[in-house]
């Protein structure tokens, strides 16, 4: 199907998407006016904007065939409520009790013409973007028409198939990761290129030329991690004596990307959020008990002048490398030799690992490594209660249809009343 | 992305080095920065703006004010905040819908011990349900998909675990409580569902000096006669009906003949998820001193139920079992099911024709590969 979802800023419609479009024309959706305009005018409006969002993929029959005007909805119970009166109350008098109704309690409405599309909920494609499992509902779709979609333990790829209560669907974690994750750089993209191009080049060589390759890794594995980390403390300190400023910047960018690396794959991503002090502060903090021990000479925290600080980023900067190179060679499997370290050390470095572990540094993976969210990502980022997910196996049963109650819609749409209402009564038989 | 740059249409022969493809980068990349300048600095260029207005306003929101949906911070949302009143944000993710809230999800630590709770102590849904305020579905649920887990992290499967650890920053959790700490509830579990039969409204009559309770009020709805006197003076409160309901769900009333045939609507004490609530609170109240006593007698209670559904379940397998023949070979592999065809108006139709009977019959074609025919599944066996 050709995807004529365009979110195209001159004609702004909102989609079911994470991008940065969208998100901006998100933020400057207007109602629209109903001055001047026929009733029916206002319908089609409605209509036409609800429907880009709700099943721009379904065909217009298609989805009016789903259309119900019977909506579901749930009344919360209070079983002190219930217990304390049989009805009785509520119906004694004239019919509507005897006691006239607390004057500050307001009624909440339940707002039914929001749940207008709550048929289209059930759609698998819908559910698959609603547990955040893709970027976009054509995103979900093409992952169920690749066949990276189970449904109750079998493939399934028909993104129209509906979802009944209880059923259990499935996405490919690596799918995920890249629907979620931030895209490669260019500069990843060449690594990737040059990964599959040496890997080209060692089958053609022989056997032989292999086995040394093993060899040399597992003796990386064992020792060489943790030596190279020690030594490269000393090799920083010699660094910092003749830069030139441009170089300085470079540096300073690469120390930055550097931090970046090391700390998304902390349990906080504070690495997105703080500016670089902060992140800095954290990485001083993972790194510490080395640093005390290499290099006493040079303490941080009698100056706090700009060279000072600019001496102690650099010096960081080839001590996060040195330590992402470790974790690299030891999250790729293999012990470390743990008999140099002290015991704080020796805690540092495990949690680190294990983090290594969780999101190591992959150039074979279709996203950015280590994984992080992509851009945006939060703003669209919720989860619907009538779907419960695990997103650690990227799975998610189905629990019930979508329902209202006094006050609030189960249905995710980014429209009030004002556009919802005229576009429920556009699809009754009997239009309003 | 970087703000796209238009390839220009018009290139002026008067400014070669402006055209020029080394220079262009450093060159185009600075109007874009200026936007409010632009427009006085270029009034006489022949060349096409680089940008449109629309997505120079765009790359400008996006590097002011929506600057801050680009990361979020661990623990807090970041949504689209109402700028024209300056309010929302917080847990409402779509500015212009105030009925739609993004709502808390179970935190891992929740998850783990619902299927502990479940599993391991071998507690029944309803009494997990209770304590933690965790919806029942939601509850096996749950269960099904830390199973789930268990089994592919034994088997080595990928995980996603960058992924469901930024998920759970970003989406408002329900914490597991510490020891001590009330545990916070995570969603109501007592919703009735608006039954069909009560959306029109009916104006029936009642006698100011009868008491018109919600059976009552459901046998209207349902248009049943009202009951007989002695039956209603039996029921003292709505909720009698629900241990009666749980126990034997057969017993409850049918009204109306052929397609028209419903059962008589029960009381909201009767529909609820968790019906044996009332009746605890209702002997709360009749012995507020008695607690230990009050909560031994529900404990009771609760037994007997589970008790009663488990018998019935167990029934209903037997007899299911009953109508099928197990036939398996020697050294086979596979266990075939027999069972008899039923030929009744309902499994076949009235003329034994009937679309949705079984087998192959004459002069009933097949649709399943017939143009035309919807060959989408409508629902998949686990």
């Amino acid at each position: 199907m050709r995807n004529r979802a365009s979110t195209s800023l001159a004609k702004a419609k909102i989609r079911q998407s994470w991008s940065k479009y969208n998100l901006y024309n998100m933020q400057r959706f207007r109602n629209p006016g109903t001055v001047n305009r026929t009733f029916f005018q206002q319908k089609w409006t409605a209509k036409a904007l609800s429907r880009a969002y709700h099943g721009e993929q379904v065909r217009e029959g298609q989805w009016k065939r789903m259309f119900s005007k019977r909506i579901r909805s749930v009344i919360p119970m209070n079983t002190n409520d219930l217990a304390a009166d049989d009805g009785s109350k509520a119906s004694a008098g004239r019919g509507s009790g005897l006691e006239k109704a607390e004057k500050g309690i307001t009624k909440r409405l339940t707002p039914y013409t929001q749940m207008a599309f709550a048929p289209l909920e059930r759609r698998l494609d819908v559910a698959i973007f609603r547990s955040l499992f893709a970027s976009s509902t054509r995103q979900a779709r093409q992952f169920v028409i690749h066949g990276a979609v189970t449904v109750n333990g079998h493939k399934m790829r028909h993104p129209s198939y509906l979802l009944n209560p209880g059923d259990l669907f499935q996405v490919d974690p690596e799918r995920v990761m890249f629907a979620t994750g931030a895209p490669k750089t260019k500069f990843e993209r060449r690594e990737t290129r040059q990964l599959k191009q040496k890997a080209e080049e060692t089958e053609a060589e022989t056997e032989e030329a292999k086995e040394a390759v093993e060899q040399e890794d597992k003796a990386e594995n064992t020792k060489d991690t943790l030596k190279a980390l020690m030594a490269q403390a000393k090799n920083i300190m010699s660094k910092d004596k003749d830069v030139l400023p441009a170089k300085r910047k470079q540096e300073l960018r690469g120390f930055q990307k550097a931090v970046r690396r090391v700390l998304s794959r902390s349990e906080t991503s504070t690495v997105l959020t703080d500016n670089l002090e902060t992140q800095f502060s954290e990485l001083t903090l993972l790194l510490k008990a080395k640093r005390a021990e290499k290099a006493p000479k040079e303490s941080k925290k009698d100056k706090k002048g700009s060279t000072e600080e600019k001496a102690v980023v650099e010096e960081s900067e080839g001590a996060s490398d040195a330590l992402s190179e470790a974790f690299k060679s030891a999250a790729q499997g293999g012990e470390v030799d743990t008999s140099e370290l002290s015991d704080e050390e020796f805690d540092v470095l495990k949690r680190a690992l294990t983090q290594m572990r969780d999101n190591p540094i992959d150039n074979s993976k279709t996203y950015a490594t280590p994984w992080r969210p992509r851009d945006f990502m939060s703003a669209f980022a919720f989860i619907p209660r009538y779907l419960e997910v695990n997103q650690n196996i990227c799975a998610a049963v189905y629990l019930r249809h979508p329902v209202a109650r006094p006050g609030s819609a189960e249905v995710p749409t980014p429209f009030g009343e004002a556009v919802s209402t005229p576009a429920y009564g556009w699809y009754l038989k009997r239009r309003w | 992305m970087a703000p796209r740059i238009q390839s220009r249409r018009v290139s002026n022969a008067l400014l070669p080095y402006l055209t020029s493809p080394s220079s262009s980068p450093s060159v185009l990349s600075i109007p874009s920065l200026s936007s409010s300048s632009q427009y006085l600095s270029r009034q006489f260029s022949a060349t096409a703006a680089p940008q449109t207005k629309l997505r120079r306003q765009m790359f400008e929101w996006l590097s002011t004010s929506g600057a801050v949906l680009k990361h979020h911070t661990p623990g807090q949302t970041n949504y689209l905040r109402n700028f024209l009143n300056d309010e929302g944000g917080g847990d409402r993710p779509f500015p212009s819908n105030p009925t739609f809230t993004s709502e808390n999800i179970l935190s891992e630590e929740l998850r783990n011990e619902i299927y502990v709770l479940v599993v391991e102590k071998k507690k029944s849904v309803r009494a997990v349900s209770v304590q933690l305020g965790v919806d029942m579905k939601r509850i096996a649920a749950v269960v099904r998909l830390v199973e789930l887990e268990k089994r592919q992290r034994a088997q080595g499967k990928p995980i996603a675990l960058p992924y469901a650890r930024s998920v759970h920053e970003m989406v408002p959790t329900t914490p597991l409580a510490q020891d001590g700490e009330r545990q916070q509830f995570h969603e109501p579990i007592n919703d009735l569902p608006a039954h069909p039969t009560t959306g029109p409204q009916i104006f029936y009559p009642v006698p100011e000096s009868r008491s018109f309770t919600r059976v009552d009020a459901g046998r209207v709805f349902s248009g049943a006669p009202s009951l007989e006197r002695e039956v209603a003076e039996k029921i003292t409160h709505p909720s009698d009906l629900a241990e009666k309901a749980i126990e034997n769900p057969n017993s409850i009333e049918w009204v109306g003949k052929g397609d028209n045939a419903r059962q008589v609507l029960q009381p909201a004490d009767v529909r609820i998820p968790h019906p044996q609530l009332v009746k605890l609170e209702l002997d709360r109240a009749a012995h507020p001193e008695e607690r230990r006593e009050v909560g031994k007698r529900h404990a009771e209670r609760m037994e007997r139920q589970e008790k009663a559904e488990q018998e019935r379940r167990e029934r209903a397998a037997a007899r299911r079992e009953k109508s099928i023949k197990h036939v398996e070979p020697e050294g086979g592999r596979f266990d075939y099911r027999f069972s008899d065809a039923v030929f009744t108006a309902e499994t076949t139709g009235k003329d034994g024709r009937a679309p949705w009977a079984s087998g192959r019959r004459y002069g009933v074609p097949t649709n399943d590969r017939k143009r035309g025919v919807v060959k989408i599944p409508t629902r998949v066996e686990a």
